[in-house]
């Protein structure tokens, strides 16, 4: 090797320093051919291979037509979407969350589709609240792909051995508790009763409104510390007594991952789910598994509601808007393509396209739409459209659960400086 | 002025890819990052001029700004030494003319190659969580290991741990300085009967001084840089509760996943003056303990 000298050492330094404030900007080529549309969605393996199959016949039932498909994990969704949105080259068609909703028809990058119905579009057959979900100041932006609602998901055989008898849809925290303790009793040792919610801002969301209060409402936290110190006492006692893991085995799955849950684990015969999850979940496991809904407070208010789990909009950067709307209703409308789409997305919204579904499912889709059926007179209405900031606020609450199950914040100090976070998140965010 | 051209002309043509480089893809967007400090962008609206307001809500208002820091100051001073005394250690160790030495060297340099990539992150999230390699091995002993990467009090010396495997760039650095020391010196020291240690404080430590300088600052800024193993192993948001929020981590959080480009873009100057800074300080004062053999004043 040569001897470095000063000089040359320096040289190399500016160089090699120099790239790290850089921010890289991606973004693909725009497709200008107005015969093809693009569509983009968030996917899994399963929903992946159905969506290339729509699309497939899509293009078949229309010749001269083209569908590009898109796709990509949850996590990278929203970042390729804002890149793309910044760069005025949105796919045609994308695939929306309830949360990001309102965010995007406000910044103008979706279009209204109320000048397609009757036209290309036709939505004779949905719900009506499966339509007023995806309604923005007025007007229809985003068709519904799906709907689901909060699930605590059972594992059949381990409740059976413990000699569980109990009502899943009417079911209460008190009850749940016991029943929770229960099985961890009955279990062999390192199995538990359920996973702990200390850390889960869905369950945490529920629990506030079955105390008359919404997470969010105008746009500012309306949940208050005494209920979140409630929350996080009722499961230290999970804990404590044994009916839910340790805390080192709690934080060990902060993904929130379908494969580390632990009902799939086996470390828990409970976890919690969203119910358009539950064919996921039963395909991961040998034992039979049940769908119950959160426990209830006694005497409280419905804590669970359901929500549109997907979207599709229409994006200001289409180039052909009557083909893509006509994507859209075959999509939700044509039996072969609902027929291969199934329940993957959720319940779809079109009670048509259920009745159509019905012969046909496997046993955990039957479950999946069983429960779906159950629950509809013990939900409570859809919060408003969670204010900005609010996946910040979830990240804060997963944070704060960490000091809290771990020790490291008294459940009171936590509570209150969670409150104030979240309310300056929001603050900052709108 | 025209002559100068022609004359040079072929050699900008030859440079034109490199010219292109730079100004497209690393002054440009520099720059452009800087003006978008000064401002708000959600990346889909047009950015908002604010002035100084990111900065002052960084320094004044933002607790995670200051725990990101704790965060990569930790780490910084933990791992880069301890990479380096490894490094260190082992070039001696292969310095001793042991033979295959190319296989050795090649044989440690792999954890370097591979420490950047995403399956090691994924591996060493295994071997260190709760039912990992670790804690089987421990449990042998009688010992329950804790949740190393979900714990927030240990998570990021498994991580200081990880960086002190992958010592193989600076080992070989350090390895080529070591052969550049006369052996006439050993042989004199001995003649002297000097100690081992008073051999490696004497002679080797004061030669390497140059090389060992060079590792420390690009080992520095290395490990300011440090993001895809950290991001793998924290989720990519920092958890368990900030522990791991280093701060590319917390910069591409605030850029990618909540869309602040302009308080991003104030992050990432931030970090490039904590970084210019530090190496400033260092070529100030290495030329009280760096002797250089070909300088001349």
């Amino acid at each position: 090797m040569k001897k470095i000298n000063r000089r040359q050492l320096l040289q190399g330094m500016v160089t090699g320093a120099g790239c790290v404030a850089a921010a890289s900007m991606f973004g693909s080529a725009a497709f200008a051919a107005d015969t093809r549309i693009r569509h983009f969605w968030w996917g899994n393996p399963s929903r992946d291979e159905r969506t290339y199959k729509v699309i497939d016949l899509f293009k078949n039932a229309n010749p001269g037509f083209d569908v590009a498909g898109e796709t990509i994990g949850w996590g990278d969704y929203w970042t390729k979407m804002a890149t793309q949105t910044a760069g005025k080259n949105m796919a045609d068609l994308v695939q929306m969350d309830y949360r990001f909703l309102f965010e995007y028809v406000h910044r103008g990058a979706l279009l209204p589709l109320d000048e397609y119905f009757g036209k290309t579009l036709h939505l004779e057959d949905f719900d009506k609240s499966a339509i007023a979900g995806g309604m923005v100041d007025g007007k229809l932006y985003a068709l519904n792909i799906g709907s689901n609602s909060q699930v605590m998901i059972y594992n059949k055989r381990l409740f059976a051995e413990a000699g569980i008898e109990f009502d899943p849809i009417k079911w209460n925290q008190a009850e749940q508790m016991d029943i929770a303790k229960k099985l961890s009793a009955s279990t062999p040792k390192g199995v538990h009763g359920i996973d702990d919610a200390t850390m889960n801002p869905i369950v945490w969301e529920a629990w506030t409104q079955q105390r008359g209060k919404t997470f969010y409402a105008d746009g500012k936290v309306q949940a208050v510390a005494a209920d979140l110190e409630s929350f996080w006492e009722y499961w230290k006692e999970m804990r404590e007594s044994g009916a839910a893991p340790s805390a080192d085995v709690s934080v060990a799955n902060l993904g929130f991952k379908m494969t580390e849950s632990g009902i799939v684990t086996g470390a828990t015969a409970m976890s919690q789910f969203w119910s358009n999850q539950i064919v996921g979940v039963q395909s991961l496991m040998k034992d039979e598994i049940g769908a119950a809904m959160l426990a209830h407070k006694k005497g409280g208010m419905p804590g669970q509601f359901i929500k549109p789990s997907m979207f599709m909009a229409l994006t200001r950067d289409t180039k052909n808007p009557e083909l893509a709307t006509k994507y859209m209703n075959a999509w939700v409308n044509d039996p072969a393509q609902t027929a291969i789409l199934g329940l993957e997305r959720g319940v779809p919204a079109s009670s048509k396209v259920r009745a159509a579904l019905e012969p046909n499912l496997t046993v955990s889709e039957k479950v999946s739409v069983d429960y779906f059926n159950a629950i509809q007179s013990s939900v409570g209405p859809l919060p408003p459209p969670p204010p900005k900031g609010a996946g910040e606020v979830n990240a804060a609450f997963i944070r704060m659960g960490t000091n809290v199950i771990l020790g490291r914040i008294s459940i009171k100090d936590g509570a209150a400086e969670f409150i104030d976070e979240a309310s300056s998140i929001v603050e900052r965010a709108s | 002025m025209r002559k100068f051209f022609v004359r040079n002309l072929p050699g900008y043509a030859f440079l034109t890819p490199w010219l292109l480089g730079f100004f497209l893809l690393a002054l440009g967007p520099m720059l452009i990052s800087l003006y978008l400090s000064f401002t708000k962008w959600d990346m889909v609206g047009d950015p908002q001029w604010v002035g100084l307001a990111q900065y002052e809500y960084m320094f004044l208002k933002d607790k995670r700004f200051w725990q990101s820091l704790d965060v990569t100051f930790t780490y910084v001073i933990l791992a880069v030494p301890a990479r380096l005394a490894f490094a260190l250690m082992i070039a001696i160790v292969l310095d001793k003319g042991i033979r295959k030495i190319g296989i050795y060297r090649a044989l440690y340099y792999l954890p370097s190659i591979l420490g950047a990539s995403i399956a090691i992150a994924i591996l060493w999230r295994e071997i260190f969580n709760i039912d990992g390699v670790v804690n089987a091995v421990l449990i042998n002993f009688g010992i329950q290991g804790p949740n190393w990467i979900g714990n927030p009090d240990t998570s990021l010396y498994t991580l200081v741990v990880l960086a002190m495997w992958q010592f193989g760039s600076p080992m070989l650095i350090f390895l080529a300085g070591l052969r550049n020391i006369p052996t006439e010196l050993y042989e004199a020291a001995e003649i002297d009967a000097a100690s081992k240690a008073k051999q490696f404080f004497s002679i080797t430590l004061p030669l390497l001084a140059p090389v060992l300088f060079f590792n420390i600052i690009l080992q520095t800024i290395e490990a300011f840089k440090t993001f895809s193993s950290a991001f793998i192993i924290s989720n990519g948001d920092g958890s368990p509760a900030d522990s791991l929020l280093f701060f590319t981590i917390y910069l591409f959080n605030e850029a990618f996943t909540y869309f602040r480009m302009g308080y991003a873009s104030a992050l990432a100057w931030t970090l490039l003056i904590i970084i210019g800074l530090f190496t400033a300080v260092s070529f100030y004062t290495s030329k009280y303990w760096v002797y250089y053999e070909n300088e001349r004043d």
